[in-house]
């Protein structure tokens, strides 16, 4: 059997041959406790203490009256209010960075969860992590409460006025005024924009993104003499090859490349071909975890081994041929598999760097991927950056010759590289203003703050990619006395009308004549809001040709010592959603740690520096930071995730870990994520704690996850999967076998469709109401998640392959807690799932203990209303996002996955209703609905003829720990990859 | 289910809107039955009498000859599409009754036909509807109803306290005074003591945290014996979402104001406890009403589950609510109870949700079992309610 190992010390252990280690850490933290507590002693003082107030407590509540409670009606009930019953309203994300079409589900006028829009043609009903957390912004109490001016509080019509006169006396002064903005993709805010330019001619407008993808465009620019970032269809592709594009978490538009790539790598259909995907990489994302081969580079290396690649493929196909220079890498099977799939292959960069991008674009033109699986007549919108224009307007801060600066959803103060210079810069501006939403670093240093609404409050509209248009409407009222971007620009252009109406006036001319449905423009208005999205046929003209560009590899200069990688994390991205507490807690879906950055050094260089994990080292002499070893990292590279460090992102987000941002070289007039050096050095005896999630070592030579290759699945469906079979065969049991009747709840996880992107577990804790508990406890490994995501590495440490593994309740028919439990909290519906009955429960966790999944959870604390865990459901506003549907659990209570039984009664109850019976696939797990891989199905195993039942029946199908016989309702499908043997 | 936003209907009289909601209380699919008439009615009764003379709406008795059928159905149906129309005689009748628009019913022909030969000829005492203005003191409703009397038999204090005393008496005498020489009294009474004690204990630390006949003074003296009892609304007119969601719904003050914009007057209270209604809109704060039926957090009940699935009447959990002035909780809503009704409650197994249980099914066809009840679907699992 392939030897599967979780950490570095693990793969030592195999190795060496030896015996894996026991886990040395006690499985209770005995932190804080006294010598008698450790022991496990009760002292009879205690014992008294504990009866007394057992007591006396019982007294207390026997005397309390009953609470009066009150039953608020409406004064004026809103006709599409039902009390109790959840409405839907199709609207758009986006944060500047990342594009989603969504639902949001409000109870009683209040947003609560997001679902993905299932009619956009671009997400496709996923969601990303960071899209299911962006729900907690909108109830964040660090949020701008109102206007401020020198951050005193002032309102809104003094704002207005002071800031009119100030940006009128700058325009007859003739001084220059900027609007700083995030990426725009909304063409009525363009449109809107452009009328401020006129109303104020010295205006200018610049757009800065976080993380930059400027070279792209100016690749295309250079080459097809459009500055776009064509739109990539994964689905059309028979091979990918990524560089250093991690574009399954994080790059451009990862929900709809998860979506398309997942589609062409499930193989349950019968299918015989698969997506093939190639990574080169520096450091292991989840995109070159998923891929079926991967090579670790160095980064610096990259666009010398694209030269070859381009050289080698450019040889066969008669084109300009560069001399090879040296590489570590060999492409010639590579460009064989390329010329193979020549036109349905896609090669994509993540470098900001013109050289790279202009050879990516080469290899694509010369083997035909343009007009097939690269589109240039509909370029994606998304990161339109401008790396130069914010190096000039830098230039000109310094020079004073800028006179006002309005900040739109972005933080240069924060995530410019020379944010020092910025700051300086920002001093000699005679009026700066902010639109951030709560007081960030820029917004600090700026004399004006108007607080934007959160997107949730917005009327907005996006065009993410040329022709798909993308509604965006509000789902509650503002929270707080805090007014819309667009709207604050209009009220200072003197425009009377309201930014609502604005994009209204918009679509109706500029939309309204691109389709013919509708003949009336309120009836394609309603429509469009009520969808989300409207697709209309334009394209930009096809008439792109090819200028061939001379190419090249500029060796980036080494100098000594290591090379530093920059990259994002799936959850905390570039930054700015620092404050949700739900995104730090979240587990990093390969290094498997939440609440930190820290430095990732490969087991190679771990050995030769005598450094492990939590070690401390010192950086350039400049600063200290933990090192975590990252099995895959380049070895001679150290990699760190930008986005932390935040010194005003609010109580949650600040000062957890470091800012990287300044590490970020500006060179060519491009912003580089890679390329800068560093020295490092360990602090002997230094440690700093990490909170992992994931630390166990093993899986103790039990199959938990199973997989096999396209070669071997093509002859037997079950390869990889034998032990099933001989699970299978003994399964006999002394215990009455559980009938059901009506229902039986199931579910299947696609282990090759997982990319471990952790959607679901975002999604789940929205709408469970999973407590945050901070990383403190997160390392006394008491995490609340109802589903984890195991993720397990195999073969080389220096170039792993990873398998990803959801795991929530297994929901078993004959469940090892059950029997145990003294009070008969957790028993077995009729319906198969496995109730936790919280009410009942007394918390003695035999259950956890008698679980072999782990997957219960225990309150060892009061997570709500405790200052202790200050997070979302310690304040009033943060409790907004509460389900009402599901119980917030109290202290000394177990609790783990339901099956989302709120969910199932409500679609039961529906069809009850409607007097019909439920349909297959009506009811979806929070988890499942918004996967942006579909890699959850779920459904009623009684009926043959559902969904659940065929993948039941599939060869691959198999149960987590099978010959312990616990049957559970859950099922895994294993993962193929697509190699040879 | 998605729903516009962009269209909000600010504008809209909020009058007619409330009205709208009336829609609800009649299910597309519903199946024709002539009794169904007086079901229909019921609607219709909180503005309309037949021969109990006018109120919010004309008196229908002997509409179908003064009114051609035809109209009745259109002008029933939507009378606002008439008005609009210029209908002379549904333009005569809006002004003639304060311009207050009847909402447009979801009825089909067929339907209306029904309510009309009901009107034309109701049958039984019930039907005959008595106009708001007149007193109306039918016996049945002084009879003081059975919970009533168990609500004055449970003040076990005194009991406690006599037994207590008792005790205290018997074991002085047993240690200090000992009058009664034969120890076997001493022993015998203490135990007697000790256990009306300790079963009084028990019966009331039980009902901790219920609320067994709790009933609290509301804001406004509102009185459901008037408004369902004598006057016969139906409980849904005002608990608008009983069918629909998990609440039943307290009515907004809006839905006040359908009839007392017209109705400014009460029988015993004057002006005085309607006022506050008028107040609540005028000052745009909602009525506190003091919630008597509580649920622990920890429990999910659902109204739409058992009134439009179970078809369960109101006052099967809430009791006789018609002949409260006042409202009582009259079960105590613990868990036995709900189980108890579980136990028996036959499940509408017509229902084609039902049609997945096969082998009840063919229990049921065998006569192996004779009803369903909710248990047997799986009604007592323990995540029907908790989670």
């Amino acid at each position: 059997m392939k030897k599967y190992w979780q950490s570095i010390e693990a793969y030592n252990s195999l190795k060496n041959n030896h015996e894996i280690a026991e886990d040395k850490v006690s499985e209770f933290s005995v932190e804080g406790m006294s010598e008698e507590e450790k022991k496990g002693e009760t002292s009879r003082r205690d014992f008294l203490k504990m009866l007394g107030f057992t007591v006396g407590g019982a007294i207390v509540a026997a005397s309390c009256e009953t609470p009066v409670r009150k039953a608020i009606p409406y004064l004026n009930q809103p006709q599409e209010i039902t009390p109790g019953v959840a409405n839907y309203y199709a609207s758009t994300f986006f944060d500047g960075n990342d594009y989603c079409s969504i639902l949001v589900k409000t109870r009683e006028g209040r947003p609560i969860k997001i679902e993905g829009n299932e009619l956009s043609p671009i997400s496709k009903g996923g969601t990303s992590a960071r899209v299911q957390a962006s729900i907690l912004n909108l109830y964040d109490n660090n949020r701008l409460k109102g206007p401020t001016i020198n951050r005193e509080s002032i309102d809104w019509n003094t704002l207005d006025t002071q800031i009119t006169e100030k940006l009128q006396l700058l325009a007859i002064q003739n001084k220059e005024i900027v609007l700083l903005t995030s990426t725009i993709i909304s063409p009525s805010t363009k449109k809107m924009i452009n009328d401020f330019l006129n109303t104020y001619p010295t205006a200018q407008w610049i757009t800065h993104d976080a993380i930059s993808y400027n070279a792209i465009r100016k690749a295309h620019e250079t080459q097809f003499n459009q500055a776009v970032i064509p739109s990539y269809d994964f689905s059309k592709a028979a091979l990918v090859v990524g560089f250093n594009a991690d574009f399954l978490g994080t790059w451009l538009s990862p929900v709809e490349f998860a979506k398309q790539y997942s589609a062409a790598r499930k193989l349950l259909n019968g299918e015989k071909t698969m997506l093939r995907h190639i990574q080169y990489e520096t450091t292991l994302t989840i995109t070159g975890g998923s891929a079926d081969e991967r090579t670790p580079i160095k980064s610096s290396q990259e666009k010398t081994i694209l030269l070859n690649l381009f050289s080698t493929l450019s040889n066969s196909l008669k084109g300009t041929v560069y001399s090879l220079s040296d590489s570590s890498v060999n492409v010639t099977a590579l460009a064989n598999e390329l010329l193979e799939n020549k036109g349905q292959s896609i090669v994509v960069s993540g470098s900001n760097d013109i050289e790279t991008q202009l050879i990516v674009n080469a290899i694509n033109n010369i083997l035909g991927n343009y007009g097939s699986t690269l589109d240039l007549a509909h370029p994606s919108q998304l990161k339109q950056g401008n790396d130069e224009a914010m190096i000039s307007l830098m230039e000109r801060m310094k020079n004073g010759s800028v006179g006002g600066i309005i900040h739109y959803n972005t933080n240069p103060a924060y995530n410019y590289p020379e944010a020092k210079k910025y700051i300086d810069g920002l001093d000699k501006i005679e009026l700066s203003i902010s639109f951030a939403e709560s007081m960030d670093e820029t917004a600090m240093l700026c004399q004006y703050v108007a607080p934007d609404n959160n997107y949730l409050e917005s009327w907005n509209d996006a065009e993410p990619k040329i022709g798909f248009y993308s509604m965006t409407q509000p789902t509650i009222k503002n929270i707080f006395d805090t007014r819309q971007a667009q709207d604050s620009l209009l009220k200072w252009m003197g425009a009377t009308q309201n930014y609502q109406r604005f994009i209204e006036k918009y679509w109706e001319e500029n939309l309204f004549n691109k389709q013919s449905t509708h003949l009336i423009f309120k009836s394609f208005w309603n429509q469009s809001v009520h969808d989300g999205i409207f697709v209309s046929e334009e394209k930009l003209s096809a008439n792109y040709s090819f200028n061939e560009a001379a190419l090249k590899a500029t060796e980036v200069s080494t100098k000594k010592g290591l090379e530093l990688f920059l990259y994002e994390k799936a959850g905390i991205g570039s930054g700015n959603f620092a404050n949700n507490p739900w995104l730090q807690e979240l587990p990093d879906p390969i290094s498997m740690a939440s609440w930190d950055n820290y430095l990732c050094i490969s087991p190679s260089l771990s050995k030769q520096l005598g450094l492990s994990t939590e070690d401390v080292v010192s950086i350039n002499n400049k600063f200290e930071m933990p090192v975590l070893v990252q099995p895959g990292l380049q070895k001679d590279t150290v990699a760190v995730a930008l986005g932390y460090g935040r010194t005003s992102a609010g109580k949650v987000g600040n000062q957890l870990g470091t800012n990287f941002y300044p590490f970020i070289q500006i060179k060519n007039d491009l912003r580089k994520t890679f390329g800068s050096n560093v020295n490092i050095e360990k602090l002997e005896g230094k440690t700093y704690p990490l909170a992992l999630t994931q630390t166990h070592n093993t899986m103790e030579g039990r199959s938990l996850v199973r997989e096999t290759t396209l070669d071997k699945f093509t002859k037997d469906p079950a390869s990889g999967n034998e032990q099933h079979a001989l699970d299978a065969a003994k399964d006999a049991t002394l215990y009455t076998k559980p009938e059901f009747t009506g229902f039986r709840w199931g579910m299947a996880i696609n282990l090759s469709a997982c990319i471990g992107c952790g959607n679901c577990v975002m999604s789940c804790q929205a709408e469970n109401n999973v407590a945050v508990i901070g990383k403190k406890e997160v390392r006394n490994r008491r995490i609340m998640h109802w589903i984890r995501i195991d993720r397990y590495y195999s073969e080389e440490s220096d170039n792993p392959s990873v398998v990803h593994q959801p795991v929530m309740c297994q929901h078993c028919d004959n469940a090892p807690c059950e029997n145990v439990c003294p009070v008969a909290a957790t028993p077995h519906s009729g319906e198969g799932l496995n109730q936790m009955i919280y009410n009942r429960c007394i918390g003695t966790r035999y259950c956890m203990n008698n679980c072999p999944y782990r997957v219960r959870r225990f309150n060892w604390f009061e997570f709500a209303n405790n200052n202790d865990y200050d997070y979302n459901m310690n304040n009033d506003v943060g409790k907004l996002v509460l389900n009402p549907d599901v119980v917030v659990r109290s202290r000394g209570v177990v609790e783990k996955c339901s099956l989302c039984v709120q969910r199932i009664q409500e679609k039961k109850l529906l069809a009850k209703k409607e007097n019909r019976q439920v349909m297959d696939g009506e009811i979806k797990m929070a988890c499942q609905a918004s996967c942006p891989t579909d890699a959850i199905t779920f459904g009623n195993m009684l009926d043959p003829k559902s969904e659940i039942s065929k993948v039941n029946k599939n060869p691959r199908n198999y149960h987590l720990l099978e010959h312990v016989h616990t049957l559970p309702s859950t099922s895994y499908i294993t993962k193929i990859r697509n190699k040879k043997s | 289910m998605r729903l516009l936003y962009a269209n909000r209907m600010n504008a809209i009289k909020s009058i007619v809107f409330i009205f709208t909601l009336l829609f609800f209380l009649f299910p597309t699919n519903r199946q024709l039955k002539a009794q169904e008439g007086k079901d229909l009615f019921a609607v219709c009764a909180a503005c309309h009498t037949i021969g109990g003379g006018k109120l919010i709406g004309p008196d229908l008795k002997g509409i179908t000859e003064r009114r051609n059928e035809d109209w009745l159905i259109k002008f029933i149906q939507n009378s606002q599409e008439q008005i609009q129309a210029g209908d002379k005689i549904a333009v005569q009748l809006f002004e003639e009754f304060n311009f207050i628009p009847m909402p447009p019913n979801n009825l089909s022909d067929d339907e209306v036909k029904i309510l009309l030969s009901y009107i034309n000829n109701p049958t039984g005492e019930a039907a005959v509807l008595q106009p708001t203005t007149e007193i109306v003191e039918p016996k049945e409703f002084v009879i003081e109803p059975a919970y009533m009397k168990k609500a004055n038999s449970r003040n076990y204090g005194t009991i406690f306290y006599l037994a207590l005393i008792l005790l205290i008496i018997a074991f002085s005498d047993l240690v200090f005074t000992r009058i009664i020489k034969a120890k076997f009294v001493h022993i015998i009474t203490m135990l007697i003591s000790v256990f009306i004690m300790g079963e009084i204990i028990v019966v009331e630390a039980q009902s901790l945290g219920r609320q067994q006949y709790y009933q609290p003074e509301q804001p406004i003296a509102f009185s459901h014996k008037i408004h369902t009892g004598q006057n016969q609304i139906n409980c849904l007119y005002c608990h608008t979402t009983a069918s629909e969601s998990m609440y039943a719904g307290i009515p907004s003050t809006q839905l006040c104001m359908n009839c007392h914009a017209v109705v400014k007057s009460g029988t015993t209270t004057g002006t005085k406890e309607i006022a506050k209604i008028f107040k609540s809109l005028e000052s745009g704060k909602p009525i506190e009403w003091i919630k008597v039926h509580n649920n622990p957090d920890h429990v999910f009940f659902s109204h739409a589950q058992h009134v439009a699935v179970g078809k369960l009447d109101c006052v099967d959990c809430h009791g006789p609510v018609e002949t409260m002035d006042l409202v009582m909780q009259v079960n105590d809503l613990s868990m036995g109870w709900c189980i108890e009704c579980h136990r028996t409650q036959e499940v509408q197994f017509s229902n084609e949700f039902y049609a997945n249980y096969k082998t009840l099914h063919e229990d049921l066809n065998s006569g192996k079992r004779s009803i369903i009840t909710v248990d047997n679907i799986g009604g007592n699992d323990c995540q029907k309610c908790h989670y």
